[in-house]
């Protein structure tokens, strides 16, 4: 029954993976367009994956992307500010935008009827972004709000200390959004030269995903972007950062209910061969009430209200982060010494058929599920491509993911998560009086 | 990023003709206890979505034990005649299925989906579930500590924390919205097992279940398992529904001041009385709702965030719930430009009062609302259950989906502008800051009368 579940899984999967009919072009600039038709609903999902983001920043003028990424709804040559909202709002579009510390994505979702305007507008930011002083000196500010939101929120405190510490060199030690000081002094000069540094057509992957029709995409895409000159992609980024060779812990004082605490250990990047591995490790310790984590810290133990942990895609060997939430009045030293018999046990003693059979099942589910609409899909062809080098690898993910033996998880787990390779961030409640 | 999506209540239509909607078949019938099942078979992802609802949610808690429906909810997956709380998670993620329960204000959701292929299991969990729980005590004390912690927890997230003072404040201690669906650390205290089983054993029988499958099945087989399963349920007694009724006292403005010493912004929202899910003026609300606050264009978002920089988001919602909610705006800011963000924000309310909108304007909104619509809400058959469920629970056809465009076009300025003045920033406003009060004491004192302070560390969200 178990193992039956499993096949049918995997069939699945692999007829979504091959049913996703895929067009590519290349613009004559370097832009890459990925196409996928789906008629489901008359809208389209259009995504812009430019591979710049804070990785590419430097001290002093941290947050850069992220800003810039603000700065191009703010008006270019055709389009004036605030234009390019407006125009999509009223014709029943929308669109969002996210930086990471690799990439800086725009995000666009339209009726059909709107494709040709779409296109029209996104060149005209791409190629003509114009960078108005008052404009700057407003999304300084709503930039600078958007970061004391975060400040205000214990996890977002809690992370970026925590970020800080696991990377002493390498810029993904420094926050998307940037250091408070930097933020103030962002100039016109920093917006320019993120532009001529980087934001290249031949640095981007356009995907269309929705109600189009693949030849109307390409011409319009020729039409539109390809006149975009080409120029450099970002210098490679050279900082390694240097292996960990102790335990290191930060501590954060903060007026709090509830004292919080993250734990973080440098793995590989994204497409190393180890990566599905960590993916099944991160599920059998974390994902769902039968994992381990769960069960111990918040079920058995009761230290903890949640516990959840994982590693986001990265470029450069980035890292796996824990999040547990303790009870009030619960000595951290206590949750994080549950975690880390936890995290023993699966090192010393491996993980069972059954929890790896289950892993699988799971991490499959909810691949499947990206690809119930328009915008996980491109978002997942968009991140393939970027990340794993190729979008035709998410075809092949149940393939990958069989590989994996209960033995390459334990060899993940001994690898990765030991206590030279470890950092703690803990969250220190203070009483709200004492703040004052 | 750019947009937190925070505030996506129901707001979200063009120039263009768009296309008009349909929501695909179903059929409907009415078990013999009195259960409706509602199946809709359709092509694609080879996934399943299942939702039960129970009628009642959040309106049926006892006054004094709010988190009640919501803890009921909780404690199906935690032990039935046949599995224990770990058996059913188990066999819940060795099938990758989702599964989750939670109470509104007016409905209890039971979620699951699943792959095509797994449908026998996820269904005999589902079922025994939603059926059969046992309520074990231990489990019962679990959970109750487990959601006391989250409540106490979630006041070091200044946002959710401001909304749920708002709800309270709003609303007050006797009508049903004035207690939070998840209840607080003190409701939580006096809840016991026995008022759980107490609980499940009034509302889920038959008469107050809708049971909604949409997704890749065969719909005979889907209905014989389905039929079967919750054929078993007790017919019981219907939910008698509450009465509409007005929020707490309204005798001038009222605001509440919520003291968090260490906060460098402060969250507030402004609001007054608004519509109920079935008002006539649902369609113009929520058109205008969405020039309003409800878009990024909006006429908030823009003299907030776009033209002074004063915050990262502004936005505002028009509630469609059983009973009549609110419309109510919320931003944040720094600590230091709150009465300037709260003026400006009460500026935008004035003008939009004062000068209503144009045609221009109500035709974006209507491009908008109707291009946005398929992707926001019938795009997956999960999107596509929630909106048969709807139907359902509030009595409604499917013309509340297949009409939408058409009276969503047929809206005209003057209706547009009926509903301006009728429910926008009509009546008392009721305010509510979560911030430093030692540095905005002062100058929030000239929007309301009484003003009422609590520090944040004060257990629980009840307002005194």
């Amino acid at each position: 029954m178990r193992i039956a579940g499993l096949i049918l899984l995997l069939y699945a999967a692999l007829v979504a993976g091959q049913q996703l009919d895929v067009k590519t072009h290349t613009l004559d600039n370097g832009m890459k367009l990925l196409i996928h038709e789906d008629h489901n609903i008359p809208n389209v999902a259009l995504y812009f994956f430019f591979k710049i983001g804070s990785r590419n920043e430097r001290p002093g003028a941290t947050g850069l992307s992220h800003f810039f990424e603000h700065m191009m709804f703010n008006g270019a040559k055709k389009y004036g500010p605030k234009q390019f909202d407006i125009v999509m709002e009223k014709n029943g579009g929308r669109n969002n935008a996210y930086t990471t510390r690799d990439d800086t994505v725009y995000t666009d979702w339209f009726p059909s009827a709107m494709l040709e305007q779409m296109l029209d507008m996104e060149a005209d930011r791409i190629r003509d972004l114009s960078f108005d002083p008052k404009m700057i000196k407003s999304e300084r500010e709503v930039v600078y709000s958007e970061r004391r939101n975060s400040e205000d929120s214990n996890f977002g405190a809690l992370d970026e200390l925590l970020n800080a510490a696991v990377f002493m060199a390498h810029p993904y030690h420094w926050p998307v959004i940037g250091w408070p000081s930097d933020i103030e002094s962002w100039t016109m000069d920093d917006l320019q030269s993120h532009f001529r540094m980087g934001y290249a057509p031949n640095n981007c992957v356009m995907v269309a995903v929705g109600d189009v029709k693949a030849e109307e995409v390409i011409a319009l895409a020729k039409k539109y972007l390809e006149p975009i000159p080409r120029h450099d992609p970002p210098p490679p980024v050279r900082t390694v950062e240097p292996e960990q060779k102790g335990e290191r812990r930060v501590a954060l004082n903060k007026a709090s209910q509830l004292p919080l605490q993250m734990i973080g250990y440098h793995v590989p990047r994204t497409d190393s061969p180890e990566h599905y591995a960590l993916e099944v490790l991160s599920n059998v310790l974390a994902q769902g009430r039968s994992s381990r984590l769960y069960r111990r810290l918040v079920d058995r133990d009761q230290l903890a209200i949640s516990v959840g942990g994982g590693s986001d895609l990265s470029l450069d060997p980035g890292q796996f982060t824990f999040t547990i939430q303790p009870r009030s009045g619960v000595d951290p030293a206590k949750s994080e010494q549950a975690f880390l018999e936890e995290i023993e046990r699966v090192r010393s003693a491996g993980i069972s058929p059954e929890e790896l059979q289950k892993a699988k099942n799971q991490w499959l589910a909810d691949f499947y599920r990206e690809l119930k609409r328009i915008s996980g899909k491109a978002n997942l062809l968009g991140d393939y491509e970027m990340f794993f080098g190729d979008y035709r690898k998410m075809f092949t993910v149940d393939k990958e993911l069989e590989k994996v033996t209960a033995e390459d998880v334990q060899n993940v787990a001994k690898r990765y998560f030991g206590p030279n390779n470890k950092t703690v961030a803990t969250l220190i409640p203070e009483k709200p009086e004492a703040a004052k | 990023m750019r947009i937190v999506p925070f505030l996506l209540a129901a707001a979200t239509l063009a120039a263009q003709p768009a296309p008009q909607v349909r929501l695909p078949q179903y059929t409907h019938e009415v078990l013999a206890n009195g259960a409706v099942l509602d199946l809709m078979p359709r092509k694609g992802v080879p996934l399943v979505s299942v939702l039960v609802l129970v009628k009642g949610g959040a309106e049926s808690d006892p006054a004094e034990l709010a988190g009640l429906s919501s803890l009921t909810a909780e404690l199906l997956r935690r032990g039935t005649p046949t599995r224990t709380a770990d058996r059913f998670s188990e066999e819940l993620d060795f099938i990758g299925a989702s599964f989750s329960a939670r109470a509104d204000t007016q409905s209890t959701t039971i979620a699951t989906e699943f792959m095509s292929k797994d449908a026998e299991r996820a269904l005999d969990l589902l079922s025994d579930a939603v059926l059969h729980p046992t309520f074990p005590e231990e489990e019962a004390k679990k959970a109750l500590s487990q959601r006391i912690e989250a409540s106490k927890s979630s006041k070091d997230s200044p946002q959710p924390a401001a909304s749920s003072y708002f709800q309270v404040f709003f609303f007050g201690p006797r009508h049903p919205y004035g207690r939070l669906a998840s209840g607080d650390e003190l409701s939580l205290k006096r809840i016991d097992r026995a008022a759980i089983a107490a609980q499940h054993a009034r509302m889920y029988a038959g008469r107050n279940l809708i049971i909604v499958a949409a997704g890749d099945f065969d719909p005979a087989e889907m209905r014989a398992k389905l039929a079967k399963a919750f054929a078993t349920a007790p017919a019981g007694n219907a939910y008698q529904w509450q009465k509409d009724q007005p929020p707490a006292d309204s005798s001038g403005p009222r605001l509440l001041l919520v003291d968090k010493p260490d906060a460098v912004q402060t969250y507030f929202w402004i609001g007054n009385a608004g519509i109920r899910r079935t008002d006539p003026d649902r369609i113009p609300v929520w058109i205008v709702n969405t020039l309003f606050g409800g878009r990024f264009t909006s006429l908030l978002n823009q003299a907030l965030r776009v033209d002074s920089g004063l915050t990262y988001g502004a936005s505002s919602r028009a509630e469609t719930n059983r009973l009549t909610g609110r419309i109510a705006l919320f931003s944040y800011t720094r600590t230091d430009s709150t009465i300037q963000a709260l003026d400006l924000a009460l500026e935008v309310l004035k003008r939009l009062r004062e000068k209503g909108i144009s045609s221009e304007q109500l035709a974006s909104a209507k491009a908008y609302l109707k291009g946005t619509f398929p992707s926001d809400r019938l795009e997956t058959s999960d999107q596509l259950a929630g909106a048969l469920g709807e139907i359902e629970l509030y009595g409604l056809t499917r013309a509340d989906i297949d009409d939408l465009f058409a009276r969503i076009d047929a809206v005209s300025l003057e209706q547009a502008n009926e509903v301006v003045r009728k429910h926008f920033g009509a009546g008392d406003l009721v305010f509510t800051l979560v911030g430093n009060a030692a540095k905005i004491r002062d100058g929030v004192k000239k929007y309301a009368p009484q003003v009422t302070e609590i520090p944040i560390a004060t257990p629980g969200y009840q307002v005194k």
